[in-house]
């Protein structure tokens, strides 16, 4: 049968009428002598990217948010602090030496290029970040994020170096200031990501769609978490990056002097493969304690105690 | 434990910059890597083997998977009614209980059926719940639409602070309760029997008889009541005895058809034709019952159900709950229907058919086969041209096009000496009812 024709076109002036309900309807209102698909039948679809399937759904949501409410613009005020304070210690911490864009520049024989290079890559990563706070634009946010950690992927060569020579030589503080620049980094992270959260938060709380009994314990938990958690994490970060005083310290107190001497002055240990054996170390503990259910033991301590 | 996709993004970071730092030698990346990691450790720490207990009812759930924060948590719930009709609102009140030493901060998510609508109060409730306490979560749903619905379960997450990992389990407190179609009061049906049953009732039945109002006149014979002697009517006759006859009062039989195919519901979930159908069903039998009728349904659709014709309040609610479990579905003939009940039914009781009459081609034999056994047809049929019209899913052409098949065929069923309505979408139904008898 030729398109647009059917045995009841010769019934209703030549419009062809099809015989299944509900869509028959549909297809008797649509149907002008051709038989393709009505296009409010077919369903909108919306078909993942390649990156939303790969991480199970939109990097980045698109969500309005009501005015930021009181924790909102605490929490846009210390992620503006830290922002400032991590830009500050990546100019401090990371010289342009080692990076691509270093060598880049020193291939056409203009250093100037890459240092501006880098300083803008902060000045972007700084400028994006306090939009994304203030705004609470998630897409700028994420740029910023990437730039500040971009800054700092170089080859460093196992020796601790500074952008700024004024910095102390001191082993401790210099180490302090690479945890303090990490820990600002963690936190500006989780600070956004905070803005984030609780603005959605409290759209659902005035749209009705969440009740929140007492608020302000929960804030003040968020709040004393994010004096506490930084804290630990720095500790755990002290322990692995000093382990190159610590094995020695433990070998010196077992009784052989000149082993821990040796160890002391390894070059191995001060590099940053001391920094991973580190690591292992203490990830080791915490895997065992792990391991013997231990946050499960104090858990029920406290439950039972109350503490 | 679950992981979140923050803490999930977390972990690739941490674990992407200490490879990277340990490549280029960088020990900055290797500390930011370390830092993350414990930041995300410690989390994992804090929130680490949560679990979930619930007392209540259909209570299934395994506690042996230790769970330790969550197990001391008990959860309950009540309902203000079980059985609402629509439009109609239910408080759903949960107490939950706290019986650890410890303080928690809970996320607690009562699940309510997708078409019901939170009038007040919210079923999603974060709190901090102190230790030995307990607090009570109230809401009300208004319940739109007729059907059975189950409330439950309840989900409890407890997760750390910056939301990197959480626990969560089911607690499996179930509550059902029952939507009954929204009823309308009918003034007057103007729907009699003209079959007589063996006991009396409230309503009249156009056969003379033992009655209250008056039918006719006729001579007097043997035996009647010289208290039925109209004298005024004899003095005209010119000296016959003439005496009243009244209309006999009785019981009739009403049965209902709905029809609950797939096709009924055709249009908007809250307008279309199944909608309407139960609707005027509800509202037919409260009218029938009040008036002592007895009163049967059978609604069709995949299936033939059936109440049988009772009267009294009781009967009210067992159509009510049959008509609030009526499904689309299904392609069953009204022919079927009709070959099934017509030996269990009264000749000439009243048949009321409620249905949108598409796609069954035997609508018209099966009329003609009620009506050639003197059955009382009156059909209403909701138009689901006009849900579908003013939905805008049908433009004009087509509407007028269908319109015209459904006139011709209420045509030949009012042929056929049915009362026959085409029930538009803003007709109340007594305008309806009265137009499908004509008055």
């Amino acid at each position: 049968m030729a398109e647009g024709k059917s045995d009841t076109a010769h019934l209703y002036d030549g419009k062809t009428i099809r015989s299944s309900a509900p869509s028959r309807k549909k297809a008797a209102g649509r149907l002008k002598g051709s038989t393709e698909i009505p296009k409010d039948a077919i369903p909108e679809v919306h078909v993942p990217s390649v990156i939303e399937s790969f991480f199970g759904g939109p990097i980045v949501t698109k969500t309005k948010f009501l005015p930021p409410d009181r924790v909102v613009s605490s929490l846009q005020m210390s992620a503006a602090i830290t922002l400032t304070l991590l830009s500050i210690v990546t100019f401090t911490v990371t010289p342009v030496s080692g990076t691509a864009w270093f060598w880049l520049s020193n291939a056409i024989n203009q250093p100037e290029i890459g240092a501006l290079i880098h300083l803008a890559l902060i000045a972007i990563g700084f400028i994006g970040g306090m939009y994304g706070i203030f705004q609470r634009e998630q897409r700028a946010l994420l740029i910023s994020y990437v730039i500040l950690i971009l800054v700092t992927i170089r080859f460093a060569g196992s020796k601790v170096e500074f952008g700024i020579d004024l910095l102390p030589d001191g082993e401790i503080a210099q180490k302090l200031l690479l945890i303090s620049y990490a820990l600002f980094l963690v936190m500006y992270i989780e600070l956004t990501s905070g803005i984030i959260r609780f603005s959605m938060l409290d759209k659902s709380i005035r749209t009705g769609e969440v009740y929140v009994m007492n608020v302000k314990k929960i804030t003040r938990q968020y709040y004393r978490s994010l004096m506490i958690t930084p804290l630990v994490a720095g500790l755990v970060a002290l322990v692995a990056l000093m382990i190159n005083l610590i094995i020695p310290t433990i070998v010196g107190l077992l009784g052989s002097e000149s082993a821990a001497t040796r160890l002391a002055e390894s070059v191995e240990l001060t590099s940053v493969y001391g920094v991973a054996l580190g690591t292992a170390v203490v990830f080791m503990v915490v895997a065992s304690a792990f391991a013997v259910n231990l946050p499960v033991r104090l858990a029920q301590m406290r439950e039972n105690t109350g503490k | 434990m679950a992981w979140s996709r923050k803490s999930a993004m977390f972990a690739s970071l941490a674990i992407a910059l200490y490879l990277l730092g340990l490549v280029l030698r960088n020990q900055q990346l290797v500390t930011v890597a370390v830092v993350l990691l414990s930041f995300l450790t410690w989390a994992a720490f804090r929130t680490t083997n949560a679990d979930v207990s619930s007392s209540g009812r259909r209570l299934d759930d395994d506690n042996s998977s230790g769970g330790i924060a969550l197990q001391n948590l008990v959860a309950l719930r009540k309902l203000s009614s079980a059985r609402v009709f629509e439009d109609g609102e239910i408080d759903v009140s949960i107490r939950i209980q706290n019986k650890s030493n410890l303080s928690k901060v809970l996320e607690v998510r009562d699940r309510v059926p997708e078409v019901m609508r939170i009038k007040k109060g919210a079923n999603y409730v974060l709190m901090e719940l102190g230790p030995q306490r307990e607090t009570e979560i109230s809401y009300t749903i208004e319940a739109p639409l007729r059907g059975f619905y189950t409330i439950g379960p309840v989900c409890i997450r407890i997760q750390d602070t910056f939301g990197l990992f959480h626990n969560e389990r089911e607690i499996h407190l179930y509550d059902d309760f029952l939507v009954f179609p929204k009823m309308e009061d009918i003034k007057d049906a103007l729907i009699k029997s003209r079959v007589p049953k063996i006991f009396t009732g409230a309503v009249n039945i156009r056969n003379p008889g033992e009655g209250s109002n008056f039918y006719n006149l006729r001579e007097y014979v043997a035996g009647d009541s010289m208290k039925k002697v109209n004298w005024k009517a004899t003095a005209r006759s010119g000296g016959k005895l003439m005496v009243n006859e009244f209309e006999r009062d009785a019981v009739s039989d009403i049965i209902l058809l709905v029809d609950s195919r797939a096709v009924a519901e055709t249009g908007p979930v809250s307008r279309n034709s199944l909608v309407y159908s139960t609707r005027a069903a509800a509202s037919l039998s409260q009218y029938f019952l009040s008036r002592r009728d007895s009163v049967g349904v059978v609604v069709y659709g995949d299936e033939i159900v059936s109440v049988d014709r009772d009267t009294g309040k009781k009967q009210l609610y067992v159509i009510l709950t049959k008509l609030a479990g009526a499904m689309a579905k299904g392609n069953t003939p009204l022919k079927v229907v009709t070959n099934r009940i017509l030996p269990h039914i009264n000749r000439g009781s009243p048949i009321i058919l409620l249905s949108p009459l598409e796609d069954d081609p035997t609508i018209i034999d099966a009329v003609r086969d009620l009506r050639s056994r003197n059955f009382d047809v009156t059909i209403l049929s909701p138009s689901s041209l006009e849900f579908e019209f003013d939905a805008r899913r049908l433009d004009r052409t087509g509407y007028e096009l269908l319109k015209t098949e459904r006139d011709i065929l209420m045509s030949e069923l009012r042929g056929l000496g049915a009362n026959v309505m085409d029930w538009e979408p803003d007709m109340l139904l007594n305008t309806a009812l009265s137009g499908a008898r004509g008055f």
